[in-house]
């Protein structure tokens, strides 16, 4: 099952992901992003994939 | 930040220039280290853009001249969105510590107050970041956006009675765009009211560009931008002793207590982060905000429609900054020798990431010079492109631009803009000096 996978060197809070899906992303007062839950569907699958190019560090990727 | 990168040889009294033939544009002709060009109305600018992006994606000019600084070998202006991404997202071959801000490499009293965390590289770079970064999330913007609301609420109301006061008119940079971020960025991190006019005076001194309205002495810039610096610094000398003594939930006080590794930031990363903080959070809302009221007051049917559906803040704002894109540039320098999409580099060689022209690049954007809030994707770099400097303040900003422009729509409808400004003459920042606006409700 895919997921997602977070490259915390590489994460530096910027939140882009957080912005574009809300429900699967929040940074964390840590100051780096936490994934909130597993991916549902395709929808969920969706989201992830614009967050995954969206971010500007590179730091998420999809596994399967 | 843009200590040196900028000012020109050209004196004071700017020559009125020539409107350029865009029909018959001569690259050779052109000069982008030449101030003046910076002065050329945007349709000019984004028209040698263009020409750059067809037929000389990596043209090269000499360093400008900046009186009492070595000229460096020259650099390479960068107009494609692909070329500007990869350089952006490989920060191991085209780095930032040769300096980001600055087209010469800076003498050392400079960088001691502009060699930021925009001027480093990992794993410094995201050590110092990840400090702020906390204070930066969605989440703990989203308790800001309450006091946001109130301190637009209070510069609008402001605005209003000026202009009821007098004939009428306010200058929508020095009345609105101005003294939003200013008030947002210094409540942030803790600045007394009574500091906050020598912040922005400092301010808009440091990223003048040189412009000789800001610079008096045009043959001494840099001792202006220093003597800017130094008068920054001195106020952060002040707050942090206070800081460390009784700390506070502000910014300021994450700087001079926190540990990174185990280790107290150093007096002079405190002193340049935090001015770049202050600058930062100024300069470049202000613009967004200035020159989206001025597209805003060129595309009315763009506002119209705005103004009845905030279901397009989202999208809105993203044009906004795209259209805008407050930061003209950054620098970086390739660490190897490498070809990149045909072109041969080596160490050593500066370019010059000109996001104002990869956010036009018609690969990208359909229809790159037509204003759309309802543009879906845009993926602009008006932020920064991919890569570890993608900007800290990147939510503030939105929502700063969001709550600033759906509060003009609702408390000032009457605003009717009745110039087209005056442009900083900076090639680093999309500025305006002053834009000329009317309150038809006004007396």
């Amino acid at each position: 099952m895919t997921r997602v996978h977070v490259d915390l060197e590489r994460c530096v809070g910027s939140g882009s992901c957080e912005m574009l899906a809300p429900d699967l992303f929040e940074v964390g007062d840590e100051g780096v992003v936490r994934v909130l839950r597993p991916l549902g569907g395709d929808d969920d699958l969706a989201l992830a994939q614009d967050a995954v190019s969206g971010c500007p560090t590179q730091a998420l990727s999809l596994v399967d | 930040m843009d200590a040196v990168a900028v000012p020109g040889s050209s004196g004071p009294a700017a020559p009125q220039v020539e409107p350029l033939d865009l029909d018959h544009l001569d690259l050779d002709q052109l000069d982008l280290s030449d101030r003046d060009f910076w002065g050329r109305p945007p349709v000019e600018r984004h028209a040698v853009f263009d020409l750059l992006r067809r037929e000389r994606p990596f043209a090269f000019y000499e360093d400008p001249e900046v009186p009492m600084l070595e000229p460096g070998p020259g650099y390479y202006v960068v107009t494609r969105f692909a070329d500007l991404e990869a350089i952006s997202s490989q920060p191991a071959i085209f780095c930032s510590g040769k300096g980001a801000v600055s087209i010469p490499d800076l003498p050392a009293d400079l960088s001691e107050f502009y060699g930021s965390m925009i001027s480093m590289d990992d794993p410094r770079h995201a050590k110092i970041r990840r400090l702020v970064s906390k204070t930066f999330t969605p989440r703990m913007l989203e308790r800001v956006v309450d006091s946001v609301r109130a301190i637009v609420d209070d510069v609008l109301a402001a605005a209003r009675a000026k202009a009821e006061a007098g004939d009428g008119t306010i200058d929508v940079v020095s009345d609105i765009a101005a003294p939003i971020p200013l008030r947002v960025i210094c409540d942030m991190m803790g600045i007394p009211e009574a500091d906050r006019a020598m912040v922005l005076r400092e301010s808009n001194i440091i990223l003048s560009g040189g412009d000789p309205e800001l610079i008096e002495n045009q043959d001494d810039p840099l001792t202006a931008v220093l003597e800017a610096g130094i008068a920054m610094g001195a106020l952060m000398e002040r707050l942090a002793a206070e800081r460390v003594e009784n700390p506070r939930d502000d910014l300021t006080t994450a700087l001079v207590t926190t540990e990174v590794d185990g280790e107290r930031l150093t007096h002079q990363e405190i002193a340049s982060f935090f001015i770049l903080l202050l600058v930062a959070g100024n300069e470049t809302t202000r613009t967004a905000i200035s020159q989206g009221v001025l597209a805003l007051s060129r595309y009315p049917e763009q506002r119209a429609a705005w103004a009845a559906d905030p279901g397009l803040d989202r999208t809105a704002v993203e044009e906004i900054v795209r259209w805008a894109s407050p930061i003209t540039w950054m620098r970086r320098t390739a660490t190897q020798d490498g070809d990149l999409h045909g072109h041969h580099y080596s160490a050593g060689d500066k370019f010059l990431l000109f996001y104002a022209a990869a956010n036009r690049d018609p690969e990208v954007f359909d229809d790159p010079h037509v204003f759309d809030l309802a543009r879906d994707p845009n993926p602009h770099v008006g932020f920064g492109a991919k890569g570890p400097h993608f900007c800290l303040g990147a939510h503030l900003a939105r929502r700063e631009i969001a709550v600033t422009f759906r509060a003009l729509f609702d408390q000032m409808p009457d605003l009717d803009v009745t110039g087209e400004g005056d442009r900083l003459r900076s090639s680093f920042v999309n500025g305006l000096k002053r834009l000329p606006a009317r309150l038809t409700g006004a007396r």
